[in-house]
This record gives C-alpha cells, structure tokens and sequence, in this order.
C-alpha cells in the first residue's frame, strides 16, 4: 500500500521531488519528441487535433478560439497524455498526486480573471462581477468553489481507476488487470475533454458582456498558415 | 458494547457509514444521470441536426453530474485508508 502514494526520490536545494514529477519531466520530453516527428511525417494528424480543439473550444465560448487556443489546447494535451502515460511500467501517473490537478485549477482559475481583465480592462471586469451588489458574495464563493470541483473532478477519477487497478493486480496479476487499464485510458481522456471543456466555459462566462475580438483576422490568420 | 476501546468503535462506525455512504453515493448520481441520457436520447430523435450540440452538452452535464460521487468515492477512501479519527483516540 505504500507503493501507491507519491515517493519523494531526491531533494534539490532542499526541495523534494517525486516520482510524479520525474514522470512529468519524461512526458513533456515525448510530447516535444513527438511533435517535432510529426511536423515532418503526418502533418495532417497535428491539422486535425488543433482543428477539433479549436472547434470544441469556439463552440464552447461562441467566439473565434485563437486568442484562448494555446493555454486550453497546452491544457487539452498535459492532462490527456499525462493520464495515459501510467501505463508505461517505471512512470507514474502524475495526475494522481492531488498537487498536479490543484496547481492546473489554480491556473484556470487566474487565467479566467486575467481574460476577463484583459478583455474588459480592469474597472469593468470587477464591475461585471458586482453587477447586482449582492452577487458579489456568490460570485466569490462560485469561483472557489469551481476550482476545487475541477481539481476533485480530475484527481478522484484517476485515482479511483488507478486503485482498482491496484486492487485487481494484488488479486489476479495475470491478464485480469488490462480491461481495467483500458477503461482508466479511456477516462483519462474523457477526464481530459472535459477540464478543457469546462475552462472553456468559466474563461467565456468571465468575458460575457464583451465582443468578440479579432474575428475577420483570426480565422484569416488560421487559414493562411495551414495552406 | 461497554468492552470496546475508543479506537474500536471508531473503526466500527467508520466501517458502517462507510458502506451506507458508498451505497447512496453511488446509487442516487446513477439514477439521475440515466434520467439525464433519456431526456438527451428523446431530445436527439426529435431533431437529428442538433445530435451535435445535445451531444457535448450531455458529456459536461455528466461529467458535473459525475463528480458529487466522485467527492463522495474520495470521503471513503479517506477513511478507509487514511482515517485522520483514528489519531485522537491512540
């Protein structure tokens, strides 16, 4: 049972780092290795994962994504590959260590206040966020509270699927385990979708009252590059 | 009853809340995200265009509907596994 908590391996500088963050380090090396493989051979598979981030992201928000599409796609692709990336046998998974889904809510969540502000500027994003005075309360408390649901959403999942795996594999080590590992792929995905889905909707709900920016220029710009 | 040490009883009701807790937590979200697919499922063969859109909006509707159990499944295994009770009696 001890296996199945985070290990600190090393310190630097008196800072301990885990296993999870090893497998961090290993999987932001393959998704960079990855990438520059795939510019050259099958550029048309990297096409059409931006396109359908882009296009899950403009139906979220109901504005050209452009401007939102690096964090929320950067996001989409982190937390999909780093719940995937358990399988490999050394790795762990780092999704399930509660402080890597607490530090990407903690991100949403000043990402939706620096759009808002950005968009807005700064008197009238806090403005809209006190429109009825005595929203401001509910609004504080909804935020909090969205970034704690996200965290809890992400980390309960992969480690319920991650210690029902270790559960089958005490029991049964031989072939029983793999429809398991299957199913926590498939909702490392999923899991994955649906933070990205949902940071799309709390950054659109922060920009609600302002116009979509930049919309003849970005998709322009969209089609330029990929012809 | 009156021979139990604290640190027993503790375990006992942690064992007992334990299954009544998983039993509900996993019982009530399942039904209400069933009723949730039917109304999406009647919904899509009333209009097939908006297959599309009915679709994302059912997965980000389970997925919040998924995660109250989800605090509920993290509860247990705190308690089962880790039970913070357990250090005020030893």
């Amino acid at each position: 049972m001890n296996d199945f908590f985070p290990q600190v391996i090393f310190t630097v500088f008196g800072i301990p780092v885990r296993d999870t963050i090893i497998s961090t380090w290993v999987m932001m090396a393959l998704i960079v290795a990855l990438v520059v493989v795939a510019r050259r051979r099958w550029p048309a598979a990297l096409e059409m994962l931006v396109g359908f981030l882009s296009d899950t992201v403009s139906d979220i928000m109901g504005r050209p994504a452009l401007p939102f599409l690096p964090f929320l796609g950067a996001l989409a692709i982190f937390i999909a590959v780093a719940n995937i990336i358990g399988v490999v046998p050394i790795l762990v998974t780092p999704t399930s260590d509660i402080n890597t889904p607490l530090a990407m809510a903690l991100v949403v969540f000043f990402s939706v206040h620096y759009f808002g502000m950005r968009a807005k500027g700064v008197i009238g994003y806090l403005k809209d966020l006190a429109s009825p005075i005595f929203m401001l309360p509910l609004e504080v408390v909804g935020q909090l509270s969205r970034t704690l649901s996200l965290t809890l959403r992400l980390f309960g999942n992969i480690i319920s699927t991650d210690l029902i795996v270790a559960v089958i594999f005490a029991l049964v080590p031989l072939l029983v385990p793999l429809p398991m590992v299957g199913l926590s792929m498939f909702t490392g995905i999923l899991q994955a979708y649906i933070f990205t889905a949902l940071a799309a909707v709390f950054i659109g709900a922060g920009l609600e009252a302002s116009e979509p920016v930049e919309s003849e220029s970005a998709s322009q710009r969209v089609s330029e590059s990929a012809s | 009853m009156a021979q139990l040490e604290p640190g027993t009883l503790v375990t006992v009701i942690t064992i007992l809340v334990s299954g009544v807790g998983i039993l509900l937590g996993t019982i009530v979200p399942a039904l209400v995200e069933g009723r949730a697919v039917l109304k999406a499922l009647e919904g899509m063969t009333r209009q097939p265009e908006a297959a599309g859109d009915l679709r994302t909006t059912l997965l980000i509707a389970m997925a919040l509907l998924e995660s109250t159990a989800i605090y509920v499944l993290l509860v247990i295994l705190v308690l089962i596994f880790a039970n913070p009770l357990l250090d005020r009696f030893f």
